[in-house]
């Protein structure tokens, strides 16, 4: 049989409310970071929790959700801040949302800290919303800047946890269903017992999967996926540098 | 579909998540027949849309029109979409020439005053009853009372109300009186701003003939010596023709380094007054306040609960606060002590990890210079016992050890050592302002 080529153009869900799988224990932070977006809850919001829980999708999905309501909004991440200048921060204000991700990557830097605040006091006076992340509770992140501290303790903070055991394949399942592919029951199990089980590598094996099914004409059974997977000889290593959470 | 948002949603999926939310989204598009004005919101976008994306962009453009494509600008400004509710800065608005095509932020009622920082929501308590007095005081006679009042104390505890509070009383009473309220760092920022755009003139007129200025964080001022000139031209202006000065700092005017002494001493002519953090009845009626301005009601239990877990500062208590009514709110639960206790679970364990009685002994110790271990030992000179006594009663007060094992961890002592220590320390505070002073500071540092 002919192998199907797949096409360039492959289907990326966009971080969304919809393609957020919550959990038992993040919902209500996800309620919250929806209802700051709607405009009905608050003006800001911290949210912290390690890495691959979920912080940089609840932020992205905030700033789709506003900007396909053709409102202006800006995402920050600092993680990249060797990359950016303080600067990316000046007029922020003025954008209906403005979110700051991974604040722990620039704690300590005073440049930094500076502009944060400022952005915050004109956030204040301007009336717009903003949303920050960060891996630790505001109480132990390493500011250097005591008024940045206390401005970030202004409004409720929330802990992102990760999923349980029960709740990861019911995850991947919901994974797999926003790229249009049917992720039977066993073979989540079969992928979760054998792969790393954060959500940023289990995103790039379905990217994988969706691709190899895809030309193979195959649905995902355990068979296909072992083989579809074989290529990939150490698993841990095939850890995709798209965010997914 | 317009030929941005189509533009857009190409390059949604072409480029990678982070980057398509960091460059593309904040980029507004002005669209006309002929021609597309892309605005960012700052240089440092502006720069590197121009440098990474454009010929993308237009590549796309071209694409999408066959070959016709509109021209295509980029510049630094924001369409009228901005926040609900945004109120425009004072000077800002007038020398901002670079936002062609976008509506400009014109203002007419420069105050940037927050209607809901007045002295009705202000909680009264006695860690700001002088402080809160002068202020009303200033706000019924601007200009006569007390010029300028300096508000120091730490973060978090209520300046910036209180400044708001003296703004809104002044209108209230004068709805004709001109009252600007700035963040110093503010300040600065617009000051550049005019020099850059040749409008200092302009700047200066400004600020010299308000009724009333309120500068807000003046320590931001350390260093920045232009300004410091240029506040200490108009501080001078407007206190000669009597005109309110109202200025706040996290510290003493004495203590602000970084400024010129002039200004530091000028600082000092009026009033000084000191907010300090607020005690437990308090911390509880502030909570009630604020939820009473929410509209909801909270129950005393629970207030007494979070206000004698979080002791740091007002804003983490508004913080706590939210997050429990949001709780309640999405849950539909009733808002009861369990319920607060689940709702904060994770801020107090936070908490709870950074205070301990070690992490206690060993800040005392710092603070007062001396060796951890001789807050264990069985030395009795005043220097070293005062320092054991202060750190017992702030392990009494910060965690949630019983007496018992609070002597234990001071080297062996007995339970009825520290409860004296706790009643010498709360009566010393009353009589001594220095161990006062050493108590709120260290009590600040570990809470913080």
């Amino acid at each position: 049989m002919t192998r199907q080529l797949p096409l360039a153009i492959e289907f990326r869900p966009s971080a969304s409310f919809g393609t957020f799988f919550a959990g038992a224990k993040n919902q209500e932070a996800a309620n919250s970071v929806q209802a700051l977006t709607s405009g009905r809850g608050e003006r800001y919001l911290y949210l912290w929790g390690r890495a691959d829980v979920g912080k940089t999708h609840l932020l992205q999905a905030a700033c789709g959700e506003l900007h396909s309501a053709q409102q202006s909004v800006a995402y920050v991440p600092l993680a990249e801040a060797q990359d950016l200048a303080p600067e990316m921060l000046d007029g922020l204000e003025h954008m209906a949302l403005i979110c700051l991700d991974d604040l722990q990557a620039v704690s300590g830097d005073g440049a930094w800290e500076q502009a944060i605040f400022s952005l915050f006091n004109h956030c204040r006076d301007a009336g717009s919303r903003l949303l920050v992340a960060g891996n630790q509770p505001v109480a132990e992140l390493p500011l250097g800047l005591a008024d940045l501290q206390s401005r970030l303790t202004w409004g409720p903070a929330y802990h992102l946890a990760s999923l349980s055991a029960g709740e990861l394949p019911l995850a991947l399942r919901e994974m797999a269903r926003h790229r249009r592919l049917e992720l039977p029951a066993e073979t989540a199990e079969y992928l979760l017992r054998r792969y790393p089980r954060d959500l940023r590598s289990l995103q790039g094996l379905l990217e994988h999967l969706d691709q190899t099914s895809l030309a193979a004409q195959r649905r995902l059974t355990v068979p296909f996926v072992r083989e579809a997977l074989q290529s990939l000889a150490h698993p841990a290593a095939h850890a995709p540098d798209r965010a997914a959470g | 579909m317009s030929l941005w948002t189509r533009c857009v949603a190409r390059l949604e999926s072409d480029l990678p998540p982070q980057q398509f939310n960091t460059w593309i989204r904040p980029l507004q598009a002005v669209e006309a027949e002929d021609e597309i004005l892309l605005l960012a919101p700052n240089r440092f976008v502006l720069d590197w849309v121009r440098n990474h994306y454009i010929a993308q962009i237009a590549e796309f453009l071209a694409g999408f029109c066959g070959g016709h494509p509109p021209r295509l600008l980029v510049e630094i400004g924001t369409r009228s979409s901005g926040p609900e509710g945004a109120k425009p800065t004072s000077f800002s608005s007038s020398v901002s020439g670079d936002d062609r095509g976008a509506k400009r932020r014109t203002n007419n009622t420069p105050t940037n005053l927050n209607r809901s920082f007045n002295f009705d929501t202000f909680v009264e308590g006695k860690s700001n009853q002088i402080a809160r007095a002068a202020s009303m005081q200033i706000g019924q006679n601007p200009g006569t009372a007390y010029n300028p009042l300096f508000i120091y104390g730490g973060v978090g505890l209520g300046k910036t109300h209180l400044m708001h509070a003296i703004g809104n009383l002044i209108q209230d009473c004068n709805p004709s009186a001109r009252v600007v309220y700035l963040h110093s760092e503010r300040f600065v920022a617009e000051m550049v701003k005019a020099l850059q755009h040749n409008r200092i003139d302009d700047f200066k007129r400004h600020y010299r003939t308000v009724n009333a200025l309120l500068i807000d964080d003046v320590q931001f001022f350390a260093g920045k010596e232009r300004s410091q000139e240029e506040f200490f031209h108009t501080f001078n202006a407007l206190f000669e023709s009597q005109q309110q000065i109202i200025l706040s700092s996290d510290r003493f005017p004495k203590e602000v380094s970084g400024l010129e002494e002039r200004l530091r001493s000028r600082f000092g002519w009026g009033l000084t007054v000191a907010i300090e953090p607020p005690d437990l009845e308090t911390r509880v009626a502030i909570l009630q306040s604020k939820a009473l301005q929410l509209k909801a009601e909270l129950p005393s239990e629970v207030a007494f609960f979070i206000g004698k877990r979080i002791r740091s500062n007002i804003r983490e208590l508004e913080g706590a606060l939210r997050r429990v009514l949001a709780n309640s709110q999405f849950t539909g639960k009733p808002i009861t002590l369990d319920f607060a206790k689940e709702a904060l679970r994770d801020m107090l364990v936070a908490q709870d990890k950074l205070v301990t009685i070690e992490n206690i002994q060993k800040t005392v110790a710092e603070y007062f210079q001396i060796r951890t271990s001789d807050l264990l030992s069985g030395k009795r000179s005043r220097s070293i016992a005062r320092p054991r006594q202060i750190a017992m009663t702030l392990a009494k007060e910060l965690t949630s050890h019983s007496l018992p094992e609070i002597g234990n961890a001071f080297g062996g002592r007995d339970h009825t050592t520290v409860l004296y220590a706790n009643r010498q320390i709360a009566k010393l505070r009353e009589e001594d302002p220095r161990i006062a002073e050493d108590y709120t500071n260290l009590l600040r540092t570990l809470t913080s």
